[in-house]
């Protein structure tokens, strides 16, 4: 470039140049150095006579009326595998978390054999997605945008919810088991194999149904909490949901009383 | 609202349509514009520029003039330049000449066509 430029000025430059330079890279009909040599030339050309260093809005006005690649050749004539790249290297901000968040999230699922490189791969294209979320704000900006960010969401809200919902079986488990042998060793004809179930069952469905009452309680009122976990899918989280899941928690208690009182009942 | 649906559909047709018209004619533009004699590519800017509507984004002649130049239609020679640097100058080849001839005759059967449907 003969033109002096400002700092400013020779940064917007270089980047629009390089945005055209990887558009136009793309597409085979065309050679895209010759054409930014003729870009460099029309902008030297067009800054001639202006006050040197030429300032960043002498130099917009000049860019602006060049228009963006985009509209130099259209988006279609580019393979598609050379848009995701576009998109990825020059592309807006909130594309570019997009993409890469379905690509850490396919590479996640790619390497399903090798466990904990997959789950630090899902896990990281997880956040990708709730950081292009926060960068748009408003939910309906992202648009077309959620075919790309909503896997990785959906994948890891329905491991935490379902952990949720069940963790406190990783701890009814074993103690239903030591129940049943203290049981087994107080009472000498504790022998039909059928027996376990009617003492540990309703141990383990009376605990569930107690954390699924005591979960559904504190959702009642703090939704907003829910709403940051499960952002965006719980924008719309009403409390029926959590009288429901309160309901079904006492009735798995009911359940649970009522087998104990019908094989006690047997029992002594 | 129904108005305000209608004139975006409307406003986007039209849209729509002029851009596909102007990319065919900014063609022939170009072709024509080189056919009498060799231009730089900016002196091509320049002198289009000038059709009002012609052009929407300036640096959409570039592609053009490569893509013209790919299919053998143009050629490009280098000349030293008095006032900076070498310019690349365009000229039709003889494909291009027979091109223009072909798509001058269409455009003037064309634009004769919607006349001549108006009048009935």
């Amino acid at each position: 470039m003969m033109v002096t430029l400002s700092e400013g000025a020779k940064r917007s430059l270089d980047d629009y140049l390089r945005q055209a330079r990887t558009y136009l890279r793309g597409s085979r009909s065309v050679d895209a150095d010759e054409i930014e040599q003729n870009i460099t030339e029309h902008i030297e050309n067009e800054l001639e006579g202006e006050a040197e260093p030429v300032s960043y809005d002498v130099l917009d006005a000049v860019l602006k009326k060049l228009g963006s690649p985009q509209q130099w050749v259209p988006m279609e004539e580019l393979p598609w595998w050379w848009k995701i790249i576009y998109r990825l290297r020059s592309g807006p901000e909130d594309w570019r978390l997009a993409y890469i968040s379905l690509a850490l999230f396919v590479a996640g699922l790619l390497t399903l054999p090798y466990a904990p490189v997959s789950i630090v791969l899902i896990l990281a294209g997880f956040l990708t997605s709730r950081a292009a979320i926060s960068e748009a704000g408003d939910i309906d900006k992202i648009k077309a945008q959620k075919w790309l960010l909503y896997p990785p969401l959906i994948v890891v809200y329905l491991f935490v919810l379902l952990a949720l919902l069940t963790w406190p079986l990783a701890l009814l488990i074993p103690l239903a088991d030591v129940y049943e042998r203290d049981f087994r060793e107080s009472y000498h004809y504790f022998s039909n194999e059928n027996d376990y179930w009617f003492v540990a069952t309703p141990a383990i469905l009376a605990g569930l149904g107690l954390w699924w009452s005591i979960l559904a309680i504190v959702l009642l009122k703090p939704r907003r909490l829910l709403q940051v976990v499960f952002r965006p899918f719980a924008e719309k989280v009403r409390s029926k949901w959590a009288l429901r899941l309160l309901l079904i928690g006492l009735v798995l208690m009911i359940l649970s009383a009522g087998i104990g009182v019908l094989y006690y009942q047997d029992f002594i | 609202m129904y108005y305000d649906i209608v004139y975006f559909m409307d406003a986007k047709f039209f849209d729509n349509w002029t851009n596909q018209l102007r990319k065919g004619v900014l063609e022939l533009c170009i072709l024509k514009d080189i056919r009498n004699r060799k231009m730089y590519g900016y002196e091509i800017v320049r002198h289009l520029r000038k059709i009002e509507g012609l052009i929407i984004s300036e640096g959409a002649i570039y592609p053009i003039l490569s893509r013209l130049k790919r299919q053998g239609l143009v050629d490009t020679s280098i000349q030293e330049s008095s006032e900076g640097p070498p310019r690349k100058y365009y000229k039709l080849t003889e494909e291009g000449e027979e091109m223009v001839s072909q798509m001058n005759a269409y455009w003037q059967a064309i634009s004769g066509v919607t006349d001549s449907i108006e009048k009935g």
